[in-house]
């Protein structure tokens, strides 16, 4: 129906449209705006994430007291002691958020394991579990983390059980898919040149499958996990712990030094975690 | 003695294109084939026939005593049984190529093991016993320096030698070998040729094997077969092989005259034989 360049250019055409539609609902809504004062807003919260909390722990007033108008003094803080204790805060719950990402992520991985086989079109399983597995993977991929972690606070309770198994129901999905996929980007010629010498299905899969998508199979792991580490601090949100109940804390006390720093964590985990997994990728190839 | 391969009326046809056509082919055991003509000739088709690669639509196929159809289908232990006697050396199949040369010569004796052997053999732990014979397959093909190398760092002749050492390691009672040397310098050819001899010396060790060198027919079979257009010309015994049977099997040359200007002596003779 669709071929060469005219169908290339009807489904341009055809994203277009569907871009401009949006475009003109929001606007026509007058959802389309971006407040009163963007300009003084975007310099303002520059300003305030310009001074990380974490600063205060080498530079930070050793005495800062608090006055009222009148003069009075009400509270008296040491920056530097104060901060120091956050730290530790951030790193004990930065511990957790790591914890969380790996257990999920390992989870996930074991149960797409099975469920990828069975999916994978060149392995030929029966087709109705195919289907079945193919159901139970799409529905694990569409419904996200955070609506997961939702539901499972509701069930198993507020802490870090709760942000694991959502992190592993939703990256089933994923897992399954990259499986099923390098699965099906198999040497098949191999495959067959294993069975072709009589051996039993059993060893066909452990001679033939397994060592060629293993590797694949680490690096998918690997990518799925760092993705996690990411997610598993937006579950602090919902109560499943870790650095998301720090970020929903600063920013619920409009504490944006605070909230500066705990962000520098995160992209230093992630950026910490994915020097670690491209070595190891490479190494791999 | 039973025939290793016995085709009757058999017929591959793909949309309308005869393929093969074979109203009687016997192979008995023990004995050394090899199957020349041009390509399309219905030279591989007849292999991948009897390596039950391709399904039998029409006729009697027997391999080693087993019906291949058409009919009911194998049982899956038969089925087994039959691919473990039958080796293959087909472009087909490749090595497995994140496994060593060693690991893919050792997938050969996979279904060798019984009982706990062949559970540790998910493992890839294998019987110190087979280890040694597969260092011996590799030594015979000059390998042992390469034996711990990754197959796909292997180079073309190499990964053939490490397919022969695999089918040595099989102890095949068929072996079904599709153009063995192509894509192989002289020495290589010399020496694949020379293991797959060694494969098939095993008393009542069937070869069957296409070639296109004639050089290499006198090493590798006893009885040649000529093939055109999926029918069988000629079935001789390789001493009787002319180079004037080969030309007109292959047709003319480019360069050279058309037969029909030019009749070679053989040309009759060989339309007369088919």
């Amino acid at each position: 129906m669709l071929a060469g360049r005219a169908g290339f250019a009807t489904l341009v055409l055809l994203y277009a449209a569907l871009v401009l539609l949006c475009l003109a609902t929001l606007a026509a809504a007058g959802d389309l705006s971006i407040g009163r004062n963007p300009w003084d807003n975007l310099l303002k919260t520059l300003g305030e994430f310009a001074r990380p909390s974490f600063v205060d722990v080498w530079f930070g007033p050793e005495r800062l007291e608090y006055r009222s108008d009148d003069g009075t003094l009400l509270r008296v803080e040491n920056r530097r002691e104060l901060e120091a204790g956050f730290l530790a805060a951030v790193a004990r719950a930065a511990w957790v958020t790591f914890q969380i990402a790996t257990l999920g992520s390992l989870l996930a991985a074991l149960l797409a394991l099975p469920l990828a086989l069975l999916v994978a079109r060149n392995l030929r399983a029966p087709r109705p579990l195919a289907w079945a597995a193919k159901g139970v993977l799409d529905v694990s991929r569409a419904v996200h983390t955070l609506v997961f972690g939702l539901i499972l606070v509701g069930i198993v309770g507020l802490g870090p059980t709760a942000g694991v198994l959502a992190i592993a129901l939703h990256s089933m999905g994923t897992y399954g898919k990259l499986f099923a996929e390098s699965i099906e980007s198999l040497d098949m010629a191999a495959v067959d040149a294993v069975r072709a010498t009589g051996a039993s299905e059993a060893q066909v899969f452990f001679h033939g499958v397994w060592p060629a998508v293993l590797p694949q199979f680490v690096g998918h792991h690997l990518y799925v996990w760092e993705f996690n580490i990411r997610d598993s601090t937006i579950l602090g949100l919902i109560g499943a712990g870790g650095l998301g109940l720090l970020i929903s804390e600063a920013v619920s006390l409009f504490q944006w030094s605070r909230l500066a720093t705990l962000l520098i964590v995160v992209v230093a985990l992630v950026m910490l975690f994915d020097a670690v997994s491209r070595r190891i990728r490479e190494a791999l190839q | 003695m039973t025939a290793a391969l016995l085709l009757e009326a058999v017929r591959v046809q793909v949309g309308g294109r005869v393929l093969l056509d074979v109203p009687r082919l016997a192979v008995a055991a023990g004995d050394r084939v090899a199957i020349v003509g041009p390509n399309g000739a219905g030279k591989s088709t007849l292999l991948r026939l009897v390596a039950a690669l391709l399904p039998a639509a029409q006729g009697r196929v027997q391999v080693l005593g087993r019906e291949l159809g058409p009919g009911p289908a194998l049982a899956p232990a038969a089925r087994r049984a039959l691919r473990r006697d039958t080796g293959l050396l087909m472009q087909g199949l490749h090595l497995v190529p994140r496994l060593s040369a060693r690991e893919n010569v050792l997938i050969g004796a996979l279904a060798r093991l019984q009982g706990a052997q062949a559970l540790r053999s998910w493992l890839r732990w294998y019987p110190p016993a087979l280890l040694a014979e597969a260092d011996a397959a590799l030594a015979a093909l000059g390998l042992t320096a390469r034996a711990a190398q990754r197959a796909d760092r292997l180079s073309g002749g190499e990964r053939q030698k490490v397919a022969l050492a695999r089918l040595q390691l099989q102890r095949p009672r068929l072996v079904l070998a599709d153009e063995p040397t192509s894509a192989l310098d002289p020495a290589a050819t010399q020496a694949v040729c020379r293991a797959l001899c060694a494969v098939a010396a095993e008393p009542g060790c069937t070869l069957v094997s296409v070639v296109h060198d004639p050089e290499l027919l006198p090493l590798l079979a006893t009885r040649v077969i000529g093939m055109a257009d999926g029918r069988v010309c000629w079935d001789l015994p390789v001493a009787e092989l002319s180079p004037a049977l080969l030309r007109e099997l292959y047709g003319p040359r480019v360069g050279e005259p058309a037969p029909a200007a030019q009749p070679a002596p053989g040309a009759r003779l060989g339309l007369a034989a088919g």
